[in-house]
């Protein structure tokens, strides 16, 4: 037991949480203005790809984290348009995204580099990866805080962002309303149109950050199909954590936790498909223990009332 | 009361004429697209598309494939559409197929030396039941708890391969050393007979005939079919109506599960004659593709598999012919979806447009004599 649970195991939680923290505060921004954003998935996949891309031909981190950035928000237009200004159905456009993606990212790993499946390279650069020897002396929290590469720190930055900008300021004020009630919004004289657009553009943002984590992070190679439904259990994180950024943070860190979990149980000799399967199946279970214990809830609050 | 129904029932969802003018005028552009990306990663779209025609309709050992692929596309759109019906996205299908075919090969590897007439129908069983108990349970957490569909189906896509990839590697693991992964064979009698020597067309094509024809009559013929279209576009006056909304809902769940389990039962009994880990290959995400560009009309979605078979066929023939990678075939099909999202969104706002435009012309057109007449 004493094998499994150790520092490590931490570690690689919060290694495995960070794609789905930031995918996660991406699906949070259209979750609030109405959209619900099931291409995440491909989105992400796209970053993780132009990541690399940017990566190797710029030979830079910062150049990877630009095409990223830049894929992710071409991505997220392309879905605001469709979804905001054509009125298409945002569950059909999603789908069809993440086979865009699927395709798209394979097509051009096989032309650009010339490989199928998975490309790595010693041309792409990583991210970097902050070591504080100071700070690894604290035990359990050292070890945790220092050694991860850059987009760690910056998604639990982006954390606390999100929560002040949705919760504390005018701007976060209006994407709310322009989920909840778009005609009062237009009626204080301000587009909800134009809100969702924005939240459109700021998921692809962070679609591109998550993807470059994915690709750039620990890995620094791209994979076909490397997202792995991390998108979709991103989708589930914000449904758990009903828009807030910190529980989608702590919902994200439970699925790491799994994750990490996992994969400590396979060199423990538990069979790796087993493993494997258990995040997906958590979800499935917590979906349904959320929705019943808010209904009850509801339900407690009618009767008393 | 029938015409009443159908009066308030919003008439757009059928594929008219305009509707097949805007899906040709789309296709025709996604294929161009796809020319034009050939070109600028440095092919030939002329040699790539004659690759893939040739390569799909070429011999009769292609045009077996071609077909087999379309009866794949037309199945896994078809429970896509019985679902989508009522209402429901199944996106789960690729876990429902898993189990089916799971459960046909255990089926059919466990009893063996049985007459096939009987094994056979049996092995259907267990695929029907494996299938349609897996969407049942998304099912019963979207109409009990009002759970969403879509994650939880997605979800247990994932469980569902994991948990038959294991079954293939450890318990159900078959002795044969020669084997990667999967389970025992089934016995050689049940192994559906070829249509097409060395294709991969079998005689799982005329049950896939009947299976279609079934789903045409309860989809479009059927009370039934009526009732779950009216509960799937406005659930609260089905109720109202006196329909059993969440029954309906769920049945049309587990039917499109039971037809994801007995193409998982296709692929065992057709082709591999056994389970294998890499049993499909996204098939279902092709047939919902399909399903959604023809609005879940059951015959369109049978025609149009054709189409994306032949693309696909055709498409691994390009790659291994011209070079061009199969993917991009993946990138045309999501396209064709784009055009048409953008066509009735682009028609919708010139609609609307124009309307207003036309209201304005009338109101000031009345405004005008009535004003001098003030004066």
């Amino acid at each position: 037991m004493s094998d499994i649970f150790t520092i490590a195991l931490l570690q690689n939680t919060l290694r495995t949480a960070t794609p789905i923290i930031l995918a996660g505060l991406g699906v949070l921004m259209t979750d609030h203005v109405g959209i619900m954003n099931i291409g995440m998935d491909g989105m992400m996949l796209t970053g993780a790809f132009f990541a690399v891309v940017g990566s190797f031909y710029l030979g830079s981190w910062l150049g990877g984290i630009a095409a990223a950035l830049l894929a992710g928000v071409l991505l997220g237009l392309f879905f605001g348009v469709f979804v905001i200004k054509l009125g298409s159905d945002e569950f059909i456009i999603g789908v069809a995204l993440n086979i865009f993606a699927g395709g798209l990212t394979v097509y051009l790993l096989r032309t650009i580099f010339g490989v199928k499946g998975a490309f790595s390279d010693p041309a792409i650069v990583p991210l970097p990866r902050f070591v504080w020897p100071w700070l690894e002396g604290i035990p359990v929290i050292g070890p945790l805080l220092s050694g991860n590469t850059l987009l760690v720190y910056v998604s639990w930055a982006l954390v606390l962002v999100c929560w002040l900008v949705i919760y504390r300021t005018p701007l976060g004020f209006w994407l709310r309303a322009a989920g909840e009630h778009p005609l009062s919004l237009r009626s204080a004289g301000i587009s909800p149109e134009r809100m969702k657009y924005l939240a459109s553009l700021l998921c692809g943002v962070f679609a591109g950050l998550a993807g470059a984590h994915l690709s750039l992070g620990y890995l620094t190679m791209f994979t076909e199909n490397m997202s792995a439904a991390r998108g979709f259990i991103a989708v589930a994180c914000v449904i758990f954590g009903a828009g807030s950024p910190p529980r989608v943070f702590l919902a994200a860190l439970l699925f790491g936790f799994i994750d990490a979990l996992g994969l400590r149980l396979q060199s423990a000799n538990v069979n790796s498909n087993l493993t494997a399967m258990a995040p997906y199946l958590v979800t499935v279970v917590m979906m349904a223990v959320l929705v019943v214990r808010t209904e009850a809830r509801k339900k407690r609050q009618i009767q008393t009332r | 009361m029938m015409r009443l129904l159908r009066s308030l029932l919003p008439g757009r969802r059928k594929l008219g004429f305009a509707y097949l003018f805007s899906l040709a005028i789309s296709v025709a552009l996604a294929l161009l697209l796809g020319a034009l990306m050939m070109r600028l990663t440095g092919y030939s779209p002329v040699e790539g598309y004659a690759a893939l025609v040739k390569g799909a309709f070429g011999t009769r050992r292609a045009l077996g494939n071609t077909l087999a692929k379309a009866v794949t596309l037309s199945m896994t759109g078809l429970a896509m559409a019985v679902a989508a019906q009522a209402g429901i996205f199944n996106v789960g299908g690729e876990g429902q197929l898993f189990l089916g075919g799971m459960a046909a090969a255990i089926v059919g590897s466990q009893l063996t030396g049985w007459p096939a007439a009987v094994a056979v129908p049996l092995a259907f069983v267990a695929a029907i039941t494996a299938g349609g108990l897996y969407a049942l349970l998304p099912g019963v957490l979207k109409v009990r708890l009002k759970v969403n569909e879509v994650i939880t189906t997605i979800m247990l896509n994932s469980v569902a391969i994991y948990l038959c990839a294991y079954l293939a590697n450890g318990p159900l693991r078959t002795a044969d050393k020669g084997i990667a992964a999967g389970t025992n064979a089934i016995d050689p009698a049940y192994v559906f007979p070829r249509l097409i020597p060395l294709s991969n067309l079998t005689a799982s094509a005329v049950y896939a005939a009947v299976l279609a024809l079934l789903c045409w009559y309860v989809m479009k013929r059927s009370t039934i079919g009526y009732e779950m279209k009216l509960t799937g576009q406005n659930p609260r006056f089905a109720r109202y109506m006196g329909m059993k909304t969440d029954r309906l809902i769920l049945w049309s769940m587990a039917a499109s599960g039971a037809l994801c389990g007995i193409v998982g039962l296709f692929e065992v009994y057709g082709l591999h004659r056994r389970f294998i880990p890499s049993l499909s290959n996204e098939f279902y995400f092709d047939g919902m593709l399909v399903a959604m560009i023809m609005r879940y009309d059951p015959v369109g979605i049978v025609l149009m598999s054709v189409f994306f078979a032949m693309l696909k066929i055709g498409g691994t023939a390009m790659e291994l012919g011209v070079g061009i990678s199969s993917e991009l075939i993946l990138i045309v099909q999501s396209i064709i979806i784009f055009f048409m999202a953008a066509q009735s969104g682009l028609a919708r706002i010139v609609r609307e447009r124009r309307g207003r435009r036309a209201a304005r012309r009338r109101i000031e057109g009345k405004n005008v004599p009535q004003g001098e007449a003030t004066s």
